[in-house]
């Protein structure tokens, strides 16, 4: 069973949801991000979603696309990302990590790809502009060593389109709550819920919720009807802040975020 | 190569290994029912009737083939003829896509219009029909394109489009780009968005190439009527490419036409101050498509550099990187310093004032023509007027207007 099984069957097992994070892997260095995701795992955060910066973020809001501008800007490649999630990954066997980033990047290692995340013990994918019609190759590749990729379904996916989505996922499915960049607005409706909902009776993997998620109130409607919630763009504004001579409460700060969602959702 | 097994982009929207649909989840819908959509009109024959009437009435086409006969005879080679593109209601080949794209937006229901824009020659265009059809218009434009093309700004803004700047990033075309499909992932159910080239997502550069093919079908016809054959060279810039792809596309089966896509060379091709992702670049994932980029060992793209803004994007249309790749059309460079000095040459010599992106091209032609008999045709697809470069190639050359 992958680390993401576990994860999910334990938290099942205890009648929880997951909480999971996203930050972006040099922001606002390579060292403090390492730090800061560190933090979150012993503040109990689930699953940990590395965000590896690019150039041209298309998907993102105004936040997270500044997250990746302050990571670009330490000059960090993938492999050092990898290799700080081998080290966190030392000391936090069951933890999974996951990197979410964008094609080019992941395109940028060739084949040896494969075998560095599989090395550097990366759980999952999440490549945002890697829709399935164009996965299969990088799929069976991936799968052979036994990484997950993790599939996103919009607000727009057909049904017909999820299933064939479903055919091919593993790990867990990340449902996109809104029509929208990272960060925007969520307005939670009862069509958001019932759509959740619909999507669980099509599989048997967890389904989590992402985008827009910035309190416990909203995190913990969003739990109610999925599996888990992704929280982004409010930490990656908060480490934004970041000054060095005041570390502290930089990580103060995100602790207290991590667990007045944790109280949300539990 | 013949044209009769060039059958692409095929099913999944890819030209040999280039092209496909590297988007977001949710924007694989809008571009499913672009497809649809547009698999639909392309057999409908009032639609057809309706572009051609727009493109004659509106557009003013066909736009004549010009024999630049005093720069020929400066040169001394062979023949030179102009494509005049540059008559065209709003001055450039861009208005033959927009003409057909919002045509296709109405058919979709759609009420909205986003376009990116680097020259602001598409952004002109796209404000220009949606203000024809009633249609809502926002066109994002990099700070730095805002700054050395401000003519158009204006134009935009006075055919009723809200200019959004953009000023992440590289603040050219490729952020516009960005934050035009940032636009479009939000506004997906009531918008359209009217991509400027033959780049972005299946079925983009498709479409864009078969609107703006009305060019070489033209050019087909006239020189038939003119010279009793087929030009020896037609030569195009390429920016996203779709100038190149109109005029090339209607003549890739014809092996004894050579063809030649000229790319921004900014200060020099060795420099790495350049806009040439098929002569100094490599392959990966950008806007929806697999092409040569220009971009570094981490897959970061790199910032560009051209004298011209339409053609400072890192990137290239899939099909171009498939031609390119296949030999059938050959990709060269002009530098900043040869656009200008073409741009000069063309406005002196045939009281005709080229556009900056148009005058790489035209920096080719000079380059080969002296060499060629003088009983060669060349013809340089002449994409665009030069009026909107004239406060920055003032700039460049140190006066101020
Ligand atoms: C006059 C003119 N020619 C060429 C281009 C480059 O675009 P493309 O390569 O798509 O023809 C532009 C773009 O703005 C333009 O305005």
């Amino acid at each position: 069973m992958s680390n993401i099984e576990k994860v999910f069957k334990n938290l099942k097992k205890d009648n929880k949801k997951a909480l999971i994070t996203y930050s972006v892997a040099g922001d606002p260095d390579l060292e403090s991000s390492e730090k800061i995701i560190r933090n979150f795992i012993l503040e109990g955060v689930d699953i940990i979603e590395v965000g590896v910066p690019f150039s041209d973020p298309m998907a993102e809001g105004p936040s997270i696309q500044l997250g990746h501008e302050r990571a670009l800007k330490n000059k960090i490649s993938l492999l050092d990302i990898m290799q700080m999630c081998l080290k966190i990954k030392n000391d936090h066997p069951n933890t999974p990590l996951v990197l979410m980033g964008y094609m080019n990047n992941f395109l940028s290692l060739k084949e040896n790809l494969f075998d560095e995340l599989k090395k550097n013990k990366i759980d999952g994918l999440i490549i945002v502009d890697l829709p399935y019609v164009e996965s299969n190759e990088f799929l069976k590749k991936l799968n052979d060593k036994d990484i997950d990729l993790i599939r996103l379904i919009s607000p727009t996916t057909t049904k017909e389109r999820i299933d064939k989505i479903l055919a091919s996922s593993s790990g867990y499915l990340y449902y996109i709550s809104l029509k929208g960049v990272t960060g925007s607005e969520l307005k939670i409706s009862d069509e958001l819920e019932n759509r959740v909902l619909e999507i669980k009776k099509q599989t048997k993997l967890p389904i989590v919720v992402g985008f827009g998620i910035k309190d416990a109130k909203t995190a913990k409607k969003m739990s109610l009807c999925s599996d888990g919630v992704v929280v982004g763009s409010k930490l990656v504004d908060e480490i934004g802040s970041f000054n060095p001579n005041k570390e502290n409460i930089l990580n103060q700060n995100l602790t207290s975020i991590i667990s007045e969602l944790k109280e949300g959702i539990s | 190569m013949s044209k009769e097994n060039y059958d692409f982009p095929d099913k999944d929207g890819r030209f040999g290994e280039f092209g496909g649909k590297y988007v977001s989840e949710t924007l694989i819908s809008a571009l499913d029912e672009l497809e649809c959509t547009y698999e639909e009109v392309k057999k409908d024959k009032s639609f057809l009737a309706e572009v051609k009437n727009d493109l004659e009435t509106f557009v003013g086409r066909p736009s004549p083939l010009y024999f630049a006969q005093r720069w020929t005879e400066n040169l001394g080679g062979a023949k030179i003829y102009l494509k005049r593109e540059d008559l065209n209601h709003t001055g450039a080949h861009k208005i033959n896509n927009t003409v057909g794209q919002v045509l296709l937006a109405k058919k979709m229901g759609k009420k909205r219009i986003i376009a990116e824009t680097g020259a602001g020659q598409h952004g002109v265009a796209t404000a220009a029909v949606a203000a024809r059809h009633g249609l809502e218009c926002i066109i994002f434009m990099g700070d730095e394109d805002i700054e050395r093309q401000s003519p158009n700004v204006y134009r935009m803004k006075l055919l009723g489009a809200t200019v959004c700047s953009v000023n992440s990033g590289t603040k050219t075309l490729k952020d516009a780009m960005n934050e035009a499909m940032r636009d479009w992932v939000t506004n997906v159910d009531d918008t359209h968005y009217i991509i400027g080239s033959v780049a972005g997502p299946h079925p983009y550069p498709q479409i864009v190439r078969d609107f703006n093919s009305i060019v070489g079908i033209e050019l087909k016809d006239q020189s038939r009527g003119l010279f009793g054959r087929y030009p020896d060279k037609i030569i195009a810039c390429v920016g996203g490419g779709s100038n190149a792809m109109g005029i090339f596309y209607p003549f890739l089966k014809d092996n004894s036409v050579d063809l030649i896509g000229v790319e921004a060379g900014g200060s020099g091709v060795d420099s790495g101050m350049h806009a040439a992702p098929l002569s100094d670049g490599s392959i990966g994932v950008l806007h929806g498509m697999k092409t040569y980029l220009m971009q570094d060992q981490e897959g970061q793209i790199l910032s560009t550099h051209s004298v011209s803004a339409g053609l400072d994007y890192p990137g290239v249309g899939p099909e171009h990187s498939y031609l390119r790749d296949s030999g059938r059309v050959v990709y060269e460079a002009a530098t900043d310093e040869e656009a200008l000095d073409s741009f000069h040459d063309l406005t002196k010599t045939e009281g005709i004032m080229p556009a900056l992106e148009t005058a790489h091209a035209l920096a080719y032609a000079k380059k080969i023509a002296p060499d060629l008999d003088k009983e060669e045709i060349l013809v340089v697809n002449l994409s665009g007027r030069g009026d909107k470069d004239m406060a920055n190639v003032a700039k460049v050359e140190g006066l101020t207007l």
